[in-house]
Formats: structure tokens, C-alpha cells, sequence
């Protein structure tokens, strides 16, 4: 285990986004290169519309992740993206959406939402590798909203930090994913990684 | 195609959930029977083996409660069964009375009660430590750490509760049932059928004169069981070093990285201890010996850290050993927290703290979904009763009533509460009293608590909010539904029929989404008097998604004519609604076509889905 480098992702979404069906996910195309995987999720009061936070870590041992202690977040919702950025380790890499999925209190007119900028520079007070995509509008393209998840690891599987690339996820994808779902997901995927690129 | 779960293939291995390793770990071992009360952090086991029972080998129940769910378990294992019971550690609240007699009279077939525990209170309305439980009632524990060990100890401590007669305590916590794992299946042989019931009164029947000799039989069979303790390959050392650490569940875990981060894994030694209770006292005692100073690492409640105490007062030993003293005993640990009370110790600089500040963020508070028939209740209750009735509340999605603008939960207890807590408040206050509980906590708790108010004439209003599921965990089938996710409830049981049976005379039944009706049937219920019913019946828009499979064919939108005076949004609280350019709106995505707006604003109106 201790010859594994240890590379900790933090995920963060909106109860019933499907974060918890992309952290799976990316912890099976972990599996699938012979790594050393454990993944973290919590249930329960979060899928009612709670805040979501789940991990995939590399080589340790422990499912959780403390503060300070990501390599990688992945926010599927811009202001999650903030709440977690505590967990981002200094100089990590975050790869974020930017559409909005506002809270009640937003919505009711009592509260307001920081703005995309607020954002962008929260994260580049603690890290100049950020990405940032349209990741529901990406998804609506490849043909299912959710499918917008899977750019999204897409992006982070091209970005350079994992020891594994697209094609690694591309292979998950083939061989867990019910054959009636892969086409659209291979299509995000290809859609999030040229986003990265873009 | 057999699920990959109950395949007899050694030597596979799979990325499993904690908990679907413990229904593989099951499995293993030739699990017989399974029975259960759903409840998170544990709900995903009874689920799979639900899901899976069509091609499985064993007979699985969901019980209407954890009492009946270990009574079930309790009968099979009499009748020579392997048998698992699991539940969330509240539920073992409801279980303790055969329990702790089950301890006494043993288990011929094996039997592991599963406990979730859930420091931190993820979804639970407490973080007790149900090690304790262990210790009051005579039973082995194992904490497993990894998806790995979550499977391995069920098989093991299934093999161990039959070869000891001795029912076990399978104790995780919240992050082991919700992590993923690699996991390297072993064989999975048929399990066969029970041996069945052997009569033998004097050691199944505690009466006084039996349950002497049954107590002196478990505490021989507790030391017996310590001595599988000291030779367990789960209770093991690491590392060497005059400093020592002793930990147990998912703290081993934080223990390993936070050793490994600070590059203190030469210095440390760590005895592990998987199989936790009885104590392995000479393993522990050789360790205790070995070292000059011990951290006992452990969530919760100071159970190994006591134990560790008295063991070392017992021999004379002088160490220091802390825990408690500076680990909090409250809430989860991380790695950090760890890690920095171990680099103090060994005189090492803490890890570098954030120096990340971020504004105050708007929170995001679980809400009722969209269509949800409860939110319709909850607000025709408001409208007749206002602030002037108590709401007497109880365990489910419903509880989220809590939240303003409906704010339908002054005070909740436990499971069933509601109907004999909310007499009480009545008795006690002579306030009006509204009683709100779900379908499957009536069938749970909520009856007795029925038959105890009719019979102690309480002055009471019952809300039976039935939503034809078990909705808060995921879906399970109660003794009312109709349907499941694997087909048709063969015995669906009416609450209309069973409080009239229980001697209730003013009951209805309306739709939440007829606000007309169910404001009538409010009205006319608040003006009688004693034990009345109102069954508020209406599917979860999410299980009529997933199991009936059909969406609402309307969905709600806002007229231009809109005033903006927000009526829908404040009264409401729709996650589906919001404010744009002045006026309300509706996501046509999230809107679940309950059309309850409708009937609180004229300037709402339906349109065909999709259009």
C-alpha cells in the first residue's frame, strides 16, 4: 500500500445529482488499474435535497478526508465547490460546474448565491489549477443530464493528476455501466474532456 | 444472470459497498435466515438481500420492528438456523429486551445481530455507542475497518456465534456501511436447511430456576470466547516503539494513513483490535508492557480505553494511557485529528492548518421533495390548527416538516412516539394535540401507542401519514403497501381497518392533494373529541417513479398574470419553485405534478408534461 502514491478526491453535489453513481464510478476505473481503492459516501438526510459529499482515495486506508487533505475536488455544483474548498489541498486541482442549483433559501429570494467570479476567485486564492465547465448543459448535449457528471470525471481523468487518463474511465464505463447508458455517457465523456481542452 | 453476490467464486473480487459485503460476508458463512428492521446507516444490507432473495438460498424478512426482527432471528437460531438480524443502533434500543435474554439462552444456530452505529449523527437522532450494549448484555464484538473485513467478519463472526452458541455483536459505524472497498470473495457454499428445534426446556426457557445456570453458562462462555479473542488474526501489532496505540473500527483506518502521512509508522507500535470485546487481556497486556505511553484511538464512547485502564490497575502497571483526555468523545475523528494528537506526543509540528476563509454560504437543509404528499398535511393542518395544537412528531422523511414555513414538529422521541407521547402532552397540559406518524413507524410502534390511547381515553388527533412506503430509507416494504421493488405485498394490511379494530370510531382517509377535503376532514375531526384518525394517503412521488413507474402527466407553471406576492413559494416551500424577475416560477424538471399549488394560488396553473 505504502508504494502506491496516495492521491485523495473530494466530491461534492446536490442530493439526487448523482455524485454518489459518479464516485463509484471513478472508484471502479481506479479498481480497474489494479490500484489500491477505498471511496466514502454519506446517505440518508442527503438525498433530500441535502449537500452531498463523497471521496475516492488512492492508496489509503481510511475513507474519509479531513481538511486540507485533497488532491482533487470535483464540484458538481458551483457553490458546493466553495463550501468544500477547506478539503482542497494548497495548489490542488478543483474541476468544478458552473451551473447553479440554488438552495431554497435562494430560491425564496432570502438568501443569495455568491456569483461564478466570487467563486473562481475563492479557488485561486487556494490554487491555480482550476477548471471550470457547464457540466448539465454538456450533459442535455450528449443526450441525459446526469451524463454531465461523466464529463466532468472525464475532465479530471485528462487533466494530468491521476495516474490513468480518459481511456481508463472510457473502459469503466464499458464494463459498468447497463449497455442501454453507454453511449451517452462515452459521449460526455468525450465532450468533458474536450471542455478541458477547450 | 446470478447476481455476482451469492456466486459460489472464490477468488473474485468486486468493488462493494461495507454493506454489501456484509450480505456477501453472509453469504459465505450459509446464511439461513435474515431479518431486519430497515434503518441508516445499516438499510443497504436488508436491501440487497431483498433485492437478491428471488435466487438466494436463505428466507429474508423485513420485521415490522427490530423487537419482532431479533425475535424472528431469535426463533430461528433455536431452530438450528445461521441467522443474521440487522438494524441501526437505535433499533437495538427496541431490541434490547430479548437481547439481553437472548445472551442467556444462546444461539444452537449461530446468530449476528448487525448494529450501524452513526457517530456524528449523519441520520440518527443520537450517536450511542452500542459496545456497550455488548458489555450489558454478554455478547462477542466484532468492529470490522474495510469493505474487506466487513465481509470477512460476518462470514467469521457468524461461524464463531454457532461454534460458541453465543449470539455476536457486529458493530460498524456509519463509514464503514458507506465506503467502497475492493473485496476478494472466498467460497460460498449452500447453506442447507436449519437442523430445526431440539426441545430441551431447561435451556431455552429462562425461567428463574433456569436462568441461574444460563448466567453462569454465558460467563463461561464469555471467557471462552476471550481466549478466540487472544488468538484472533483481527487483533493484531504493528510497527514497534515506546509509544503505543491501541484502536478499534473505523479509527484504525485514521490511525494507518495518519502514521503513514507523518512518516511515523517505525516509531509507533499499534495493536489493532478488530475483535474487541471480550478483551484479549494478555495480548493486550504484553502490549501494554512493550510500550511506555499508549493512545487508545477509538469513536465514541471511552469503551477500550476503561477496559485498558482496569487491566492496567489490575497488574500494576503505571503507564500513562490517554484518549478521551484529548480525542473528543463526540462526533467522528479524521486523519488529521489523529495524526495531530499523535505528532504532538512524539514532539513533532501539527500538519499546516487552512488558511482557506470563505464568506458565509447559504445552507442547503434536507426539504420535503417536490410532490411530496406530506408537504399537503402538513399544510392543511397549519390552516386549521395554526400554533394553537402541539405536533407531536416522529421518525421518518416527515420529520423534515420540522423546517419552516411548515414547521409541523414541536418535539419528537423515538420511533412511535408520537401517538403515545403526544397523550401524554394532552393528559398532562390539556393541549390539542395533532400526532403525526408515517405508515411504516404506525406499523413499527405507532399501534400499541393506538390501543393505549383509545384505552387511557386520551384526547388526541392522529395524522397517519401514509405515503405507501417506507420512504426515509430507501423504499422497504411495511405490512401496507401494495407494491415493492421486487413485485406485489401478497397481504397488504388496511390502517383504516386496524384502527377501527384497535376501537378508534372517527377515522378518514383522504388525498393531502385535495386540499378541500382534507381541510374538511381537519375541521371536522378538531371539532370531536378523544382518539381520532385522519390516513392522509397519497404514494411518494418517488417511489410511484421508481416502482409503479409513472410521473404525474401535468406539471405545474406560473401565469403571467402572477403578482408576485409569493404566497406559493413562502406557504409551500416546493424546492421546485422559485423567484425570477419579480414573479414565481416553476422547474418543469423537478415539478412532480402534485398541482397542491394550484390550490393555494389562482395565478398557478397546469400544463401537459413536456409541453
Amino acid at each position: 500500500m505504502s508504494d502506491t502514491k496516495k492521491i485523495r478526491i473530494f466530491m461534492t453535489g446536490v442530493g439526487g445529482q448523482g455524485t454518489l453513481t459518479a464516485t463509484t464510478l471513478l472508484a471502479q476505473t481506479v479498481l480497474s488499474q489494479g490500484l489500491p481503492v477505498t471511496s466514502g459516501e454519506i446517505h440518508g438526510m442527503a438525498q433530500r435535497g441535502g449537500v452531498v459529499e463523497s471521496t475516492v482515495l488512492i492508496g489509503c486506508k481510511s475513507p474519509k478526508l479531513g481538511i486540507g487533505e485533497a488532491d482533487i475536488l470535483i464540484g458538481f455544483e458551483p457553490m458546493e465547490t466553495m463550501r468544500a474548498l477547506p478539503y482542497l489541498k494548497k495548489g490542488g486541482l478543483v474541476v468544478s460546474s458552473i451551473e447553479f442549483m440554488p438552495p431554497l433559501s435562494v430560491a425564496m429570494g432570502k438568501q443569495t448565491c455568491p456569483t461564478i467570479d466570487d467563486i473562481k476567485k475563492a479557488v485561486s486564492a487556494c490554487t491555480d489549477k482550476a477548471y471550470y465547465m457547464a457540466n448539465q448543459s454538456i450533459g442535455l448535449q450528449a443526450g441525459a443530464v446526469q451524463s454531465g457528471n461523466v464529463a466532468m470525471l472525464g475532465a479530471v481523468c485528462a487533466a494530468g493528476d491521476l495516474p490513468f487518463g480518459p481511456e481508463a474511465l472510457e473502459a469503466a464505463i464499458k464494463a459498468n455501466l447497463p449497455a442501454k447508458l453507454q453511449a451517452v455517457n462515452l459521449k460526455a465523456l468525450e465532450l468533458g474532456v474536450a471542455a478541458l481542452n477547450a | 444472470m446470478a447476481n455476482p453476490l451469492l456466486g459460489d467464486t472464490p477468488g473474485d473480487t468486486h468493488l462493494l459497498l461495507g454493506n454489501e459485503a456484509i450480505v456477501r460476508g453472509a453469504i459465505e458463512a450459509g446464511v439461513q435466515v435474515v431479518s431486519c428492521y430497515p434503518g441508516t446507516p445499516s438499510s443497504e444490507v436488508p436491501d440487497t438481500f431483498y433485492r437478491i432473495s428471488p435466487e438466494g438460498k436463505y428466507y429474508f424478512e423485513y420485521s415490522v420492528n427490530e423487537k419482532v426482527a431479533l425475535e424472528v432471528a431469535g426463533g430461528a437460531t433455536l431452530a438450528g438456523a445461521l441467522t443474521l438480524c440487522t438494524m441501526k443502533h437505535v433499533g437495538v434500543n427496541v431490541a434490547a429486551d430479548p437481547l439481553l435474554t437472548l445472551c442467556y439462552i444462546g444461539a444452537p444456530g449461530g446468530l449476528v445481530l448487525l448494529s450501524a452505529d452513526d457517530p456524528g449523527c449523519h441520520s440518527s437522532q443520537n450517536e450511542q455507542d452500542n459496545r456497550i450494549y455488548a458489555r450489558i448484555a454478554g455478547m462477542p464484538v466484532l468492529e470490522p475497518a474495510s469493505a474487506q473485513e466487513a465481509k470477512d467478519m460476518t462470514r467469521d463472526g457468524l461461524l464463531l456465534s454457532k461454534k460458541h452458541n453465543s449470539p455476536l455483536l457486529l458493530r460498524t459505524t456509519t463509514r464503514v456501511n458507506h465506503l467502497r472497498g475492493a473485496v476478494k470473495f472466498g467460497p460460498a457454499p449452500d447453506p442447507g436447511k436449519a437442523e430445526g428445534f431440539k426441545r430441551n426446556p431447561s435451556k431455552f426457557v429462562p425461567i428463574p430456576a433456569f436462568s441461574r445456570p444460563m448466567h453462569l453458562a454465558l460467563m463461561e462462555r464469555m471467557e471462552a470466547l476471550r481466549e478466540e479473542a487472544e488468538n484472533s488474526q483481527y487483533n493484531f501489532v504493528t510497527g514497534s516503539g515506546e509509544y503505543g496505540i491501541v484502536c478499534s473500527g473505523i479509527s484504525r483506518a485514521y490511525v494507518a494513513d495518519a502514521l503513514e502521512n507523518a512518516g511515523l509508522s517505525d516509531r509507533v507500535s499499534v495493536l489493532e483490535l478488530g475483535f474487541s470485546y471480550p478483551l484479549p487481556e494478555n495480548k493486550c497486556l504484553d502490549f501494554l508492557k512493550s510500550v511506555k505511553e499508549v493512545l487508545v484511538v477509538e469513536e465514541l464512547e471511552p469503551v477500550v480505553e476503561n477496559d485498558l485502564r482496569i487491566l492496567a490497575q489490575k497488574n500494576g502497571l503505571s503507564l500513562k494511557i490517554s484518549g478521551k483526555d484529548v480525542l473528543p468523545r463526540n462526533g467522528e475523528f479524521s486523519v488529521t485529528m489523529v495524526e495531530n494528537i499523535i505528532r504532538e506526543a512524539m514532539g513533532e509540528a501539527p500538519v499546516p492548518a487552512c488558511e482557506c476563509t470563505l464568506p458565509e454560504l447559504p445552507m442547503r437543509p434536507p426539504n420535503l421533495c417536490a410532490g411530496c404528499p406530506h408537504r399537503g398535511t402538513y399544510f392543511a393542518a397549519k390552516k386549521v390548527f395554526g400554533d394553537d395544537a402541539v405536533y407531536s412528531s416522529d421518525i421518518g422523511c416527515y420529520t423534515l416538516g420540522i423546517l419552516p414555513p411548515l414547521q409541523a414538529a414541536d418535539f419528537l422521541i423515538c420511533m412511535g412516539s408520537s401517538i403515545s407521547a403526544g397523550g401524554g402532552v394532552a393528559r398532562a397540559s390539556g393541549q390539542t394535540v395533532v400526532a403525526f406518524i408515517g405508515d411504516s413507524t404506525f406499523f413499527h410502534s405507532g399501534l400499541t401507542g393506538v390501543a393505549n390511547a383509545v384505552f387511557n381515553s386520551h384526547d388526541i388527533l392522529i395524522v397517519v401519514l401514509d405515503n405507501r412506503t417506507t420512504a426515509m430509507t430507501g423504499h422497504q416494504p411495511n405490512p401496507g403497501v401494495d407494491k415493492t421493488v421486487i413485485g406485489d405485498n401478497d397481504h397488504p394490511l388496511d390502517i383504516e381497518s386496524a384502527v377501527r379494530g384497535l376501537g378508534v370510531t372517527e377515522v378518514r382517509t383522504v388525498n393531502p392533494f385535495n386540499q378541500k377535503k382534507t381541510l374538511a376532514a381537519f375541521e371536522e375531526l378538531k371539532a370531536l373529541s378523544g382518539v381520532r384518525v385522519l390516513i392522509a394517503k397519497e404514494p411518494c412521488p418517488l417511489f410511484t417513479r421508481r416502482v409503479y413507474k409513472t410521473v404525474a402527466p401535468q406539471v405545474a407553471y406560473v401565469a403571467e398574470s402572477c403578482t408576485g406576492r409569493f404566497e406559493c413559494l413562502d406557504r409551500l416551500a416546493c424546492p421546485a419553485m422559485y423567484k425570477e424577475g419579480g414573479k414565481a416560477a416553476v422547474n418543469p424538471i423537478l415539478c412532480n405534478g402534485c398541482m397542491l399549488c394550484l390550490q393555494v394560488c389562482g395565478h398557478i396553473k397546469a400544463k401537459k408534461r413536456g409541453s
